[in-house]
This record gives structure tokens, sequence and C-alpha cells, in this order.
């Protein structure tokens, strides 16, 4: 299949950051999908002495963490885990937010007076302070903390829906479907949301990165699940070592780096692309 | 630089040297300091604590910081040598009857209250009887033996027990027993009397300033019974959160000393290897603790005494202890701690050392095969979040078992609901926790092994739900047990059966260590170390 020029897709990959973004982001799932097959045994396994450095002992290149463990195994297992809480709580706010801010955008009067002043009451809350609070009393397992994080980036998608709801509605196509006698529901979905998914799409990345963020910090402080290998688990118990074995805290946090920048680039590239009057500047 | 520095200290031993020839007596009874040193008096002592206090008195909390802070300024009947050997204190002399139901002891008559007012018999008994047995977190249990406190005369004190209690006699120094004013709380409501934070007592050092959440201060009472003592001027306590500030302090100078383990192992072991630091295990003996896990007996699985040894055979105590622990212990071998002398052995007492092969022989027999995914069962461990080193171990324990084809979850909570979870819900498989082992087994150790202390709701109890008879009544004689040698073979005997039925693994015996600048001399010089006085530390500056 070939792309065409104009397409947003090739403006993407054609946009400088857009195409490092990419390849990274690309390496990290690569780590993700390759890491059973090229580690059968598992991150979890005690292979060699606790706190080897890196490249003291070529069996493991990254090192072994307090346990024993190989930081290289670990890091591909917890890229599994980091991406996967990140996409999913990200899809999870995204459609909760979505929701709420076409609902509020769309109807106005006391629904949206109703949803915006709960969108404000969770916004005035310090998200990481409310995330470590849910976790903290409901306990840490993966499905917690991606509800958490959820819970606390919602109100960001539903502030940006509902503005571009608000303005959308009053035009013309939209008056048009109303006289024909388009259902509520179908206008929403069918012809205002997909004129208001660029947006959408581009936090949409952001906000993947910013999940992974939340997800490494609560493990950082001790409030991951203790059962999965995420980068934060690593972070956790390497962080008990700063002090004798920096590598162990310096190594998932860069890879931390390495995927949240990839996402900030394509975040950035698919803004210059998908909006219109941006097209002749790249 | 290196050449003056070696000419200072030819010239600080050539002159000790003179010195302790002098005062050779003297400088004999010095505890830890080298014989070639000359005692320096005055100075201020800077070290850190945290948590922050609730009250300056320990008579009414167990809790950690009261325990450094109280002993300084109260004194207890007895102190303790190397060995928990009683030595005197408040009281000059003591002697136990025949059966071991009446102890007297004769108090010193030159004492006084930092309020000028004499000590005297009236203090004794009244702490004992209405704060210690009263509000004392283990004091309702070391203590429940005790009857009554006679008062012949002002300067003896009689203690009537029930029924022997050997323990209670290792229980009396300043830090577990603080003899408190009579005069002051006497018709009082104790728990809410101003002096628990503006303490009255008779310790070698008095308040000098206390500023809520911040520190305390401390100085020199300069009518302290014990002449020459203390040595310090001062003493500044300061309250630090984060572990890592109180081991920059300590580097940097600010503190000259930490005690209780208030740093992590590693950097008590990392700044011990660095020059101008020394590094003191001893002094821990009233303090000793250790890790273990309970296996839940109530589950079906777990009931079977092959699979309890299975899971002891899958998890090597020696690497937890080398590697969670730093070293800083000794790998578990029986229910008593390691330093509960002359009661702890090994002779005869079942060991599990590390052997995979064997542990799944032992579950294949016990009729748990590996089923189609390669896993027998699954269980669930609840690690307490005291420290990290239970959360650590427990990551540990759940890669041994996958290797013998135990699923493990780990389920991490806060420390309420961990003690909810496990003591009074009872929804634990494996519990894995440190706990205080007791200056004496019938304090710490009974509790776990008892069938009398299965209390549901009752934290760090019989968690694992164990009920042996035979246990029962070796605990229970060794309790009251006067005579010495009988008690030991009643401990030995238990530390066998205990450990044949393993209701609870002994993970780790952690020790402890003091870490200080090497000019703060005789920290530790008995049994009790940074939890005592501390009116023998003096300052080479």
């Amino acid at each position: 299949m070939r792309l065409s020029r104009d397409t947003a897709a090739f403006r993407l990959i054609s946009h400088p950051s857009g195409a490092i973004g990419l390849i990274l982001l690309i390496l990290v799932a690569a780590m993700a999908v390759s890491a059973g097959w090229l580690f059968p045994a598992g991150p979890w396994t005690m292979v060699g002495a606790p706190r080897v450095w890196p490249g003291a002992d070529p069996r493991f290149p990254l090192g072994t963490d307090s346990m024993g463990r190989d930081i290289l195994t670990e890091l591909f297992y917890g890229s599994r885990v980091s991406l996967a809480i990140g996409i999913v709580s990200a899809l999870v706010s995204l459609v909760f937010g979505t929701l709420v801010g076409a609902i509020a955008g769309y109807y106005g009067r006391w629904i949206d007076d109703l949803l915006m002043r709960l969108t404000d009451a969770v916004q005035t809350i310090p998200s990481f302070l409310a995330a470590i609070a849910i976790v903290g009393v409901i306990g840490p397992s993966l499905t917690t903390i991606t509800i958490a994080i959820a819970i606390v980036s919602w109100p960001m998608i539903a502030r940006l829906v509902r503005a571009d709801f608000l303005k959308l509605r009053s035009l013309d196509f939209v008056q048009s479907c109303r006289i024909i006698g388009m259902s509520d529901l179908r206008i929403i979905f069918t012809q205002i949301l997909p004129n208001c998914l660029a947006p959408i799409i581009v936090s949409s990345s952001v906000l993947v990165a910013t999940a992974i963020i939340v997800e490494a910090s609560l493990s950082f402080l001790g409030l991951g699940d203790p059962n999965v290998m995420s980068w934060g688990t690593i972070l956790n118990v390497g962080r008990q070592e700063l002090r004798s074995g920096w590598y162990m805290t310096a190594i998932p946090a860069l890879a931390l780096v390495v995927t949240v920048l990839a996402l900030n680039l394509i975040s950035d590239a698919l803004n210059d692309s998908l909006n219109p009057r941006l097209k002749e500047r790249s | 630089m290196s050449k003056s520095n070696s000419m200072t200290l030819n010239r600080r031993s050539f002159l000790a040297g003179v010195s302790a020839s002098a005062l050779l007596p003297s400088a004999l009874t010095f505890g830890t300091s080298a014989a070639a040193e000359t005692v320096k008096m005055g100075g201020i002592l800077h070290t850190t604590m945290w948590p922050t206090p609730t009250y300056l008195n320990a008579a009414i909390t167990t809790a950690g910081t009261e325990a450094f802070l109280s002993p300084k300024m109260f004194d207890g009947l007895l102190g303790y040598d190397y060995g928990m050997k009683p030595k005197g204190s408040l009281a000059r002399e003591w002697n136990v009857s025949e059966d071991g139901q009446r102890i007297t002891f004769k108090l010193r008559d030159d004492v006084k209250w930092h309020d000028g007012e004499p000590f005297t018999a009236k203090d004794v008994a009244f702490t004992f009887m209405e704060v210690l047995k009263v509000f004392h977190g283990r004091g309702k249990t070391t203590f429940a033996a005790l009857s009554a406190v006679e008062t012949p005369d002002d300067h003896t004190a009689v203690f009537v027990l029930d029924k022997p209690s050997p323990a209670m006699m290792r229980a009396l120094d300043s830090r577990e027993s603080p003899i408190l004013p009579a005069h002051i709380y006497e018709g009082t409501d104790i728990m809410a009397n101003p002096a628990n934070v503006k303490p009255i007592g008779t310790g070698p050092f008095k308040l000098a300033a206390y500023e809520i959440g911040a520190n305390v201060v401390m100085e020199k009472n300069p009518d302290y019974w014990d002449e020459g003592y203390p040595r310090l001027d001062r003493m500044v306590v300061q309250f630090i959160a984060d572990g890592s500030t109180r081991a920059a302090m300590l580097e940097s100078g600010e503190v000259d000393a930490i005690f209780f383990n208030m740093i992590p192992a590693q950097d008590i072991l990392r700044i011990a290897a660095e020059p101008g630091f020394v590094m003191e295990k001893r002094g821990f003996e009233t303090m000793l603790s250790s890790q273990q896990m309970d296996f839940n007996l109530d589950h079906p699985i777990l009931a079977k005494k092959e699979v309890r040894h299975a899971i002891a055979h899958a998890i090597d105590t020696k690497w937890i202890t080398d590697n969670i622990w730093y070293g800083l212990g000794k790998p578990g071998k029986t229910p008593l701690h390691a330093g509960q002398t002359p009661f702890f052995t090994t002779e005869g007492v079942p060991a599990y050392p590390l052997d995979l092969e064997k542990a799944n022989a032992l579950l294949d027999e016990a009729g748990y095969p590996r089923k189609n995914g390669g896993m027998r069962f699954s269980l669930m461990l609840d690690p307490s979040p005291w420290g990290t080193e239970s959360i650590n171990a427990s990551s540990y324990v759940r890669e041994q078992l996958r290797q013998i084809g135990i699923a493990v979850t780990v389920r991490t909570q806060d420390f309420a609901l961990f003690v909810k979870t496990v003591y009074t819900d009872r929804k634990h498989d494996l519990a894995l926790y440190t706990a205080a082992m007791g200056v004496d087994p019938t304090i710490g150790v009974q509790r776990f092994y008892d069938s009398h202390s299965f209390k549901p709701g009752v934290g760090f109890s019989n968690g694992a739900h164990y009920d042996n008879p035979k246990v029962d009544a070796l605990l229970e004689a060794a309790a009251t047990e006067v005579d010495e040698a009988k008690r030991i073979e009643d401990y030995a005997e238990f530390q066998r059966i205990a450990m044949e039925d393993l209701p609870v693994l002994k993970i780790t015996d952690i020790e402890m260590a003091t870490i200080a600048a090497d000019y703060v001399k005789d920290f530790t010089v008995d049994a009790i170390g940074a939890a005592g006085s501390l009116k023998q530390l003096w300052l080479d500056q």
C-alpha cells in the first residue's frame, strides 16, 4: 500500500520528531513483544550474585539488582507492564473524559454545569496525591493502579472535548442534522466527535506518557503491584541502593525517559500533522 | 598533613599511657574504651531519632523514640552487663527467695528526684502496681504474676509474686521499667499528667528544652547519685523523618552518632567502612528481634507438615540474611533469637537446608503433584510493611516457591490492614514479618507458639494457630521455673519440637548496630547499650 503524500500518516513519519519518536516507540514495543522469547525464564529468576555492576559480568550486560535478578531481563519484561498500564489507563480516561465532555458540551445548561463542576472538583485535587490515596486505600494491584491513573487523568480530556463541542454544536452542519431529525447520540458520535478527534489524538499520547510516569512514581514509593515487573518495580528495588548502586535506578529511569520522550515527540508531530492550519509549516 | 596527624596521635597515646598507669583501677571499669585513653568530661552529643515522641516517659509506652529518651532521665531498679547479668542501679542489692515468689530490693538512700524530693520505696511500689502493670504495653504480661509490692521501710521494696517469674528479673532496666515519682503522679490521670512531657526523674540527665516535633535537649543532672556521671554536659536529639537525611547528617558531622538502627543497614555498613566512624553490634540484648514467616495452619494444605518442611527446604535463610539484611543478622535456626543466651540451642534441633529436589519430592509425597501448568497450588503471602525487609524477602520467597511449583501472590498493604488481615480476619496463608523476641523467651517468643495466645484480633500473637499440648506444657513450665538449668532444658525441648512441627519458619535473627564518629567513646558498655542512660559516654575532642 502506498501512502499518499498528503495523508496525516505520511506527514507524521516525514516529520523529524515524529520519525524519531516512532522509531523509539517501536523499539520499546519490540522489547515488550520479544521479552518472553529472548528471556524465557521470566524476570523474577535470581540468576546471579546480587548487585553485579553493569559490564562486570558478560552474562549480565546491565548488571543485577539487589535480589540477583538480571536487570536487562527486568527491563524487557518491565516494558510490557509499563506500556500496558499506560495504554489501558489512557484508554479508560479517554473514553470517560470524552463522554463527559461530549455530553456537557452538547447539551449545555444544567448538565454542563453539573458535569463541569464535577470535573473542576476532580481537577482541584492534586492528581498524583489522589492516585497515592486511591492505591493506598484499595491496595496496590495492576487493576487499582490503572483505575487510579484513569480517575485522575480524565478531566483534561473532558475539558478539551467540551470546548470543541461548544464550538461545533452551533455550526450549520450540526443545525442541519438536527433539522433532518437525527438523534442526539448520532449527532454526537457521527457528526461532531470525528471533527474534534485531532486534539484528542494528540493529547492521548501525552496521556499515555503521563500514565507511565505515574505508575513508575507509585512503584518508586512502594505502592506498585509487587507481583508484576514494571519499570517502577525496578526503580523501587534500586532506590533502596541509591547510594551504593545508582545504576539500578538509572537504567530503568533511562528507559522511562526514552519512552516518555518518544511519546511526546509523537504528540508534537501529531499536532503539527493533524492541524490543517499548520499544514504548510512542516 | 599526615605527618602532623601521626604526631598528635603519638603525643596523645603517650599522655594517655601515662595517665592510664596512674589510674589503672578506674581505667579497667571503662568497659569498651581501650585502657589507654583519658576520659574527657563535658561536651555536647548530637544525635537523631524518628518518629517524634508522644511522651518523654517510657513507662506508659513502648515506642522506639521514647525508649531512647526516657532512660536518660529516669533510672530503673537494675542494669544489665553483657549476657544480661543483672547489676545495681536504684537497687543496691536484691535477693530472690527460694520459691521464687518474694524478691527483696535494697534501694539506694542517696537518690533525689530532679525536683529535689527524695526517692523512696513508695515510688517503686507505685510505679509497678499503678503504672507499669496498667499502662505499659509489655508490662501487663511481664508483671502479670506480680501481686503486690511491700514497702517495710523507705529503702526496701519487696515484690510478692503469685508464681515465680524468672523473665521479670530481665525486665527491670530503665528502658523497660523506669521508676516514676509517686509524688508527681499519685492521684492524677497518669496518661494525661503534664510530667509525661516534662519528666521529673532520677536519671543522669534533666530535660532542658523540648520543642515538639523538632528536638529534645537534655542537660547534665549535677545532683546525680552516681558520682562522676554523666560525663556529657548536654545531649541534643533532633527528630528527622528521612533515613537518608539522617545518614547524611552523620557523614557531615551534624550528628555524632546514630543509635537504634535509625539509618538503613546498607548505609550503616557503607559509613562504617569510611574512615572516622566506628560500628558496634553489641548493646542490643534487650532489643532482640527476628524476621519470621507464619504458616496459617487452618489452611488445608499448609496443615500438612510435609508441605511446611518442603517450603522450608526451598528458602535459603542465609541468602535472605546476607542480601536482604546485608549480613546484619544470623540465619534463623530455632524459635528463639540466637542472642537469647543461655536458652538458645541448635542441639538436636531439625534444620532445613536449601534443597529444591527434596522440597519437590516432599510435595509430591504430600499428594500435590505438578499440574499441567507446572504449578501444584497457589498461596497468598502477606509481608508486613514495617521497614522494607519483609517486602523484599517476600519477593525472594515467591521466586523460590515458584521453583517448587507453588504460585505465590504477594499482597502489600499498610500496617494496620496487614495486622487486620493476618490477626483479625485470618485471611493469610503465609505472613512474613519482623517482631521483637523479648529480653526473655517468655516475653517475646512464647506468644507465637502457645495455644492460649491464639487470640484473633491481637496483633503478633499465635498467627499460625499452632496448638500442641506438649509445647504448651513446656512453655508454661519454663515461664515459672526457678532453676535455670531446668529452664534451659525446657526451652531446648521446646526448640526441638517447634522446629519439627514448624508452625513458624524463623528466617533471620536480626542484629542491630550503632554507628558513631570515632571520637564518641563508651557509647556501648553493657547489654542495654544506647537504651540505657549513656551516662558513661564521652567525647574525645
